[in-house]
């Protein structure tokens, strides 16, 4: 290579090396929104309390469902996920909760039940919101069946998944949503 | 969106590719620290007011002691106990990158300095002796810009912050001290960095073996050595642009220095602080001790000095200490997974009634504390424990008599390989046994043949025929010496150790803070290296390995093991 080659490619990997304060100012959050189908691995995982839970047996009751993906000691991502379930649940109040909000670890060597309870803790999750972790390559199919394979979790992304109770399709939204629009959201998929 | 989410790859990739010559540039001088002046700070003395602020930034509670409330994405109020500052910013404050989105650093000496999107890392004399052009994306924040950004969420340049930047509406004291914390957070670099060199130590306690200490000292003094040299090799032959520049303000000398502690443990923490005072470390690597690592555990936490993977098998287990990075919690997980296995178990039978049959070494009793704790956290009732004196061999009539007395489903026998002979009172095939791989070490093919299906090993490594073969470079750096006994796995350990600590320097970048340091391997990817079948990490996870298999030990003179759960059970 030539050494001006050389120095082009320096100069651009050391564009990357600087980091992420290399990228232009990010953009608001403008979240993507698409009607899916996905088949529900019959796989089972581990709840908070240790309780085994079947994935499809919880997904497919025909009771309306949200899941997204988080895990115990992520940055920034996870915490607002969260914060958005922690805020809905305070929206539909005390009473028994129709909607169940399920977040599916990506983490399972770390997330053991009881890191899942002390973050859900944190949150002051009220019952129906359930944290699963479970085998490395249950986690795996979960993670592939809703299109949502990542190899690292470090390079995890926002992304929040709502069952349509009467169509059983899923409203995949890529991207963070206010609190106004998750409650819009939910209205349209008739899980509120 | 495949690009969007490729880009942390390629960087890595090409971070990958470049180390060596991001490691081959010139030192150049670290940007001038601007620390406040002491003084008051809301009418509070100033150390007062940082360690309220640093409980502001870490745990999201007021100076009031209640939650710190802030709003995301517009809308969606969250409480303080929820998330704090650190979650995302980290505790060193210089930020994260995750799923395509950047938390930028929040650091006394980048709030100090205007921010650039292009070479954000330059100091300003950089800027100034490169002659660049382009304009600052903001200015240096003053204390006013700064409480208005973290009201507002909009910047002194009028951008709008990302709304997963929370804004924060705090009261005018209130804000004052946090940003007295945020102006000494990381503000200037920590000690052990000293001119050109980075200075590292690493610890060996009395009692150790000379060859374990070689085993360790020859790859980590192959591994400076190699460094440095490249250093010296490319030295300033090559020009890299501004994008060189920069990265040659990362690059830094190594230095090791061996503290070897001598006398009994209770003195090792005076000694360690007499080390420290006469060289300043930045972190200490590795580390070898006979018995329990706490006191050097405890020195760390103290003197907020990081230890990167201590080769030790008794660490202490902690939730919410900071300053030492473990390969793994050893003797106690797996504790652990005898506990998990056993809860587990389709067959309940065994989970019944167990037993600990424990040594009073200190490998014994992390091997029942972790049977306990997480018995316990299972919902279990309390099992009974045996003692057995240190140094004491299992007899054949203690444990019959056991059997017969207690008639468990199965006994934790957290012995040594002195046990085998007693072993014989289970072969009325009732009562199973667990034993610890670590404890038996090379005699653990030796276990009876009678009793080996009534066995369970807990074996906190790889399977034995799927270890990797070493690479080229682990070779190079381990030499021949250390590999005499690879049963100790101290050498391919300190191997892991080096492959860590290369990238962590490299994604450390310039920004010289022990947080910082910490903060990297925090962020590192999964990693696939000798020993352990998987290390991981995260923002305050401090054992990387977080398995442990259970085995039973087939047939033969010349056994294989038998694979029985998982490597992570839950
Ligand atoms: C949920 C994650 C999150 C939390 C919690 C958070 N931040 Fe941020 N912060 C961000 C992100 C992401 C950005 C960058 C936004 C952008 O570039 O648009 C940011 C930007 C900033 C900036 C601007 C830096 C600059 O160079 O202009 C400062 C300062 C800051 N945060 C301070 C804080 C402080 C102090 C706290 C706690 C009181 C805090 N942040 C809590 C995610 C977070």
């Amino acid at each position: 290579m030539r050494r001006n080659q050389w120095a082009t490619l320096l100069v651009t990997a050391s564009l990357w090396l600087s980091g992420p304060g290399f990228l232009t100012a990010q953009a608001p959050p403008p979240y993507a929104r698409t009607l899916e189908t996905y088949t529900v691995p019959d796989v089972v995982l581990v709840n908070q309390d240790g309780t085994k839970v079947k994935l499809k047996a919880l997904l497919d009751s025909g009771e309306p469902v949200i899941l997204d993906f988080i895990f115990g000691t992520c940055t920034t991502i996870c915490p607002v996920l969260s914060a958005g379930y922690a805020n809905l649940q305070t929206k539909l109040g005390t009473g028994p909760s129709k909607v169940h909000l399920i977040s599916v670890s990506i983490d399972p060597e770390n997330d053991t039940p009881k890191v899942m309870r002390d973050y859900l803790k944190r949150y002051r999750a009220k019952p129906g919101w359930d944290f699963l972790t479970g085998r490395r390559e249950d986690i795996d199919k979960v993670m592939n069946a809703f299109n949502a394979y990542i190899p690292n979790k470090m390079s995890h992304y926002p992304l929040t998944l709502i069952r349509d109770p009467k169509t059983g399709k899923w409203i995949r939204i890529f991207g963070m949503m206010s609190s106004s629009e998750f409650v819009a959201e939910c209205r349209k998929a008739g899980v509120l | 969106m495949s690009g969007w989410r490729s880009i942390p790859f390629l960087s890595r990739l090409l971070a990958g590719a470049c180390g060596l010559l991001l490691l081959a540039a010139p030192a150049v001088a670290a940007p001038p620290a601007k620390p406040k002046a002491p003084g008051t700070v809301a009418g509070l003395p100033a150390d007062k007011a940082l360690a309220l602020g640093e409980r502001m930034y870490r745990l999201g509670i007021l100076p009031s002691g209640e939650s710190m409330p802030s709003v995301v994405n517009g809308d969606v109020p969250v409480e303080g106990t929820a998330f704090s500052c650190s979650s995302c910013h980290l505790r060193g404050g210089l930020g994260s990158w995750e799923g395509g989105i950047v938390t930028l650093p929040t650091n006394g000496a980048r709030l100090a300095i205007p921010r650039y999107w292009k070479f954000p890392n330059l100091s300003p004399e950089e800027r100034r002796e490169l002659k660049l052009q382009n304009p600052a994306a903001r200015p240096a924040y003053t204390d006013e810009t700064l409480a208005h950004l973290l009201r507002t969420g909009r910047d002194p340049s009028g951008y709008d912050m990302h709304s997963v930047m929370p804004r924060y509406h705090l009261s005018d004291p209130d804000m004052a001290i946090l940003i007295h914390y945020l102006r000494n957070l990381s503000a200037r670099h920590s000690p052990g960095v000293v001119g050109d060199t980075l200075r590292f130590a690493t610890v060996i306690a009395p009692g150790v073996s000379e060859d374990d200490q070689q085993a360790m000292l020859v790859p980590l003094n192959n591994y400076v050595a190699r460094h440095n040299q490249f250093s010296a090799g490319f030295g300033n032959r090559m020009y890299l642009g501004v994008g060189g520049n920069e990265m040659s303000g990362a690059y830094r000398k190594l230095a090791l220095s061996v503290w070897r502690l001598t006398g009994p443990p209770e003195t090792w923490e005076a000694q360690l602080d007499a080390f420290l005072a006469k060289e300043p470390a930045f972190a200490l690597l590795g580390g070898l001790a006979p018995g329990d690592w706490k006191p050097i555990h405890a020195f760390c936490e103290r003197a907020q000095l990081p230890c990167l993977f201590p080769i030790t098998d008794l660490p202490v287990v902690s939730d919410s200490d900071w300053y030492t990075q473990y390969f793994s919690r050893g003797y106690y997980q797996e504790g652990q997974a005898a506990a998990r296995y056993l809860h587990g178990l389709e067959d309940s039978a065994p989970a019944r009634k167990p037993v600990q049959v424990v040594q009073d070494s200190p490998e014994g009793k992390a091997l029942a504390q972790g049977f306990r704790d997480t018995w316990a956290e299972l919902g279990q009732t309390a099992v009974p424990e045996i003692p057995l004196p240190e140094g004491k061999p299992l007899a054949l009539a203690t444990l019959e008599e056991l059997l017969a007395r207690e008639k468990p489903s199965t006994v934790l026998l957290w012995t040594g390989a002195s046990a085998f002979p007693a072993l014989a009172a289970l072969t009325n095939g009732a009562t199973g046994a667990f034993l610890s791989a670590r404890l038996l070490g090379s005699q653990l093919t030796s276990l009876p043949e009678p009793v080996r299906t009534q066995v369970w090993i807990t074996y906190p490594y790889r399977e034995p025929n799927l270890e990797p073969k070493h690479s080229l470079y682990a070779d190079t750096l381990l030499g021949g010496l250390t590999q005499r006994h690879p049963e100790t796995r101290i050498s391919t350990r300190t191997y892991a150790l080096v492959q860590i600590l290369r990238q962590a320097l490299m994604d450390m970048d310039r920004h010289f803070y022990r947080d910082n340091l910490l903060d990297r391997i925090g962020m590192q990817r999964d990693q696939i290296l000798p020993d352990y079948l998987r290390l991981s990490f995260g923002p305050g996870q401090r054992y990387a390995s977080k398995g442990c298999f259970i085995m039973q030990v087939g047939p033969g003179p010349s056994p294989s093991l038998i694979r029985k759960s998982e490597w992570v059970i839950h």
